[in-house]
């Protein structure tokens, strides 16, 4: 299996906050890792700092074998150029899509293309019309966000982020902010890039989704790994105990199987 | 005392009017312009983390917002001379006095106009792998100025009224072609009147088109 993704012994903190205590994590390319965790345990900034959006206060992230940064006194330091351009190679869809609200769908997506990656009209033409037919909103390509379901938001900015054609894809609770009945469309577009061999971090609270689609499944808690493994086993056989709370506060109020025929 | 109203006066003198006229706008042209490119500089910097360049902006955007625009134009034209090299003439005066005035008000517009751009906007650019300036470039600036286009007009429509200022300095600009003209012909009555009349037929319809922008923002 190739490694994609290597997480070294990563820490970061917030002026006297320590939100990440060491965390150590290998992915491999096609590889779909859920990252659950109480809020607070610093799942969204694991997440953030596999692209930047935080720079850790240690520890290394290493893509396709080469750490990003230079080691300068045993301490990583970044330059802004190379971090622009890692950025470029990884995906990142918000929980609040953060959608351009000036440009249509279309140009949302073809917006990295054409300014971060310089690719001519031709080519970004066709990125966008790819990738609005992978999340089934090519008829909606001149539709500015407004215009828009929260669901319809997310899947153009899940395109927007596929259109730089990423190494890797972050998914930073990219259902929280949806209505419950727009959720299942767009974590239905993140099982299909899934199981199209799509490398995925997700953060999430559909424990459902993540027993379905996750090939890994990691419980964090405190800004350390808690447990992790398959679904079944964090989320069916929990060890630790922290686990099993978190799985019994999900589990509290549940439906039995609804008979919809 | 019956006053006897008497345009012909006016008439007479209209040459030295449109001159006036021509020159009242050229100097509000020429300030706006150099005002709004000078103010998104000085807003850049008082955006700064450096030092060095936040603290000379925001004590200069201070200094400009907290006194009276008379005295900065008088202060350019009568004691700026005595302690610089050159000489200055009553245009490049007044030109001074209102440029930095308007690019110490406009640079406070493109700051709260920038300010007001969701976090997320920035976050989903960078997380693209845009650089800092194509963040602004591409995402940030085309919303923010359709929210500072109000703002930038009403700054026109000041700009356009403080020009009468420059008459102190002997600038011929309206105000002071007015002032001449009356103190040839007696006829203060009809020429201040008619000032009055050909500023209020200039800012009144930028004034209203600033309220209709207002309005089509507010109904977003």
């Amino acid at each position: 299996m190739e490694e994609v993704l290597r997480i070294e012994d990563l820490h970061k903190s917030f002026a006297d906050l320590a939100v990440l205590k060491g965390i150590d994590l290998a992915v491999n390319r096609g590889e779909t890792i859920v990252i659950l965790g109480a809020s607070g345990s610093g799942k969204s900034t694991l997440l953030r700092c596999v692209n930047f959006m935080e720079i850790p206060s240690s520890g290394r992230i290493v893509m396709n074998g080469r750490a990003v940064g230079r080691a300068v006194d045993g301490k990583q330091t970044y330059s802004e150029k190379e971090l622009t351009r890692l950025r470029a190679r990884v995906g990142m869809v918000f929980q609040h899509f953060n959608l351009f609200p000036h440009m249509t769908a279309r140009e949302n997506v073809m917006e990295g293309p054409r300014t971060v990656l310089k690719l001519d009209p031709a080519e970004c033409a066709r990125r966008a019309d790819t990738y609005l037919d992978k999340v089934g909103l090519a008829w909606k390509a001149d539709a500015h966000p407004s215009e828009l379901s929260g669901g319809q938001q997310q899947r153009i900015a899940i395109a927007r982020a596929l259109a730089m054609e990423p190494e890797v894809m972050l998914f930073d609770e990219a259902t929280s902010a949806l209505d419950p009945e727009l959720v299942g469309e767009v974590l239905g577009t993140m099982k299909e890039l899934a199981d199209e061999g799509m490398t995925m971090l997700i953060v999430t609270h559909e424990l459902g989704f993540a027993y379905t689609v996750a090939d890994r499944v990691l419980f964090l808690s405190e800004g350390r790994i808690l447990e992790q493994g398959t679904p079944a086993e964090v989320l069916t056989y929990p060890t630790q105990e922290g686990t099993k709370n978190f799985l019994r506060g999900h589990g509290s109020f549940r439906l039995p199987e609804p008979q919809l025929d | 005392m019956e006053h006897v109203w008497d345009f012909s006066a006016l008439l007479n003198n209209k040459q030295l009017l449109l001159i006036g006229l021509r020159n009242t706008l050229i100097l509000a042209a020429v300030c706006l312009g150099l005002g709004l490119f000078f103010g998104m500089l000085v807003g850049a910097a008082r955006y700064s983390k450096k030092p060095l360049l936040y603290w000379p902006s925001t004590v200069f955007v201070e200094v400009f917002r907290n006194t009276p625009v008379l005295v900065q134009i008088m202060w350019f034209f009568f004691a700026f001379p005595i302690i610089s090299p050159f000489d200055i003439d009553a245009f490049s005066a007044a030109t001074l006095g209102l440029t930095l005035n308007t690019t110490a008000f406009s640079s406070e517009i493109y700051r709260a106009g920038i300010r007001s751009i969701e976090r997320g906007q920035w976050e989903a650019g960078k997380a693209l792998g845009m650089s800092y300036g194509e963040q602004l470039r591409r995402v940030i600036l085309p919303q923010a100025v359709q929210r500072m286009l109000p703002a930038f007009m009403n700054r026109a429509v000041e700009l356009l009224k403080m020009t009468s200022l420059a008459s102190v300095i002997a600038y011929p600009e309206l105000m002071y072609q007015a002032k001449i003209i009356s103190t040839i012909e007696f006829n203060p009555i009809e020429m201040y009147t008619s000032v009055a009349l050909m500023f209020f037929a200039i800012v009144f319809p930028l004034a209203l088109l600033v309220q209709r922008f207002e309005l089509k923002h507010k109904a977003r």
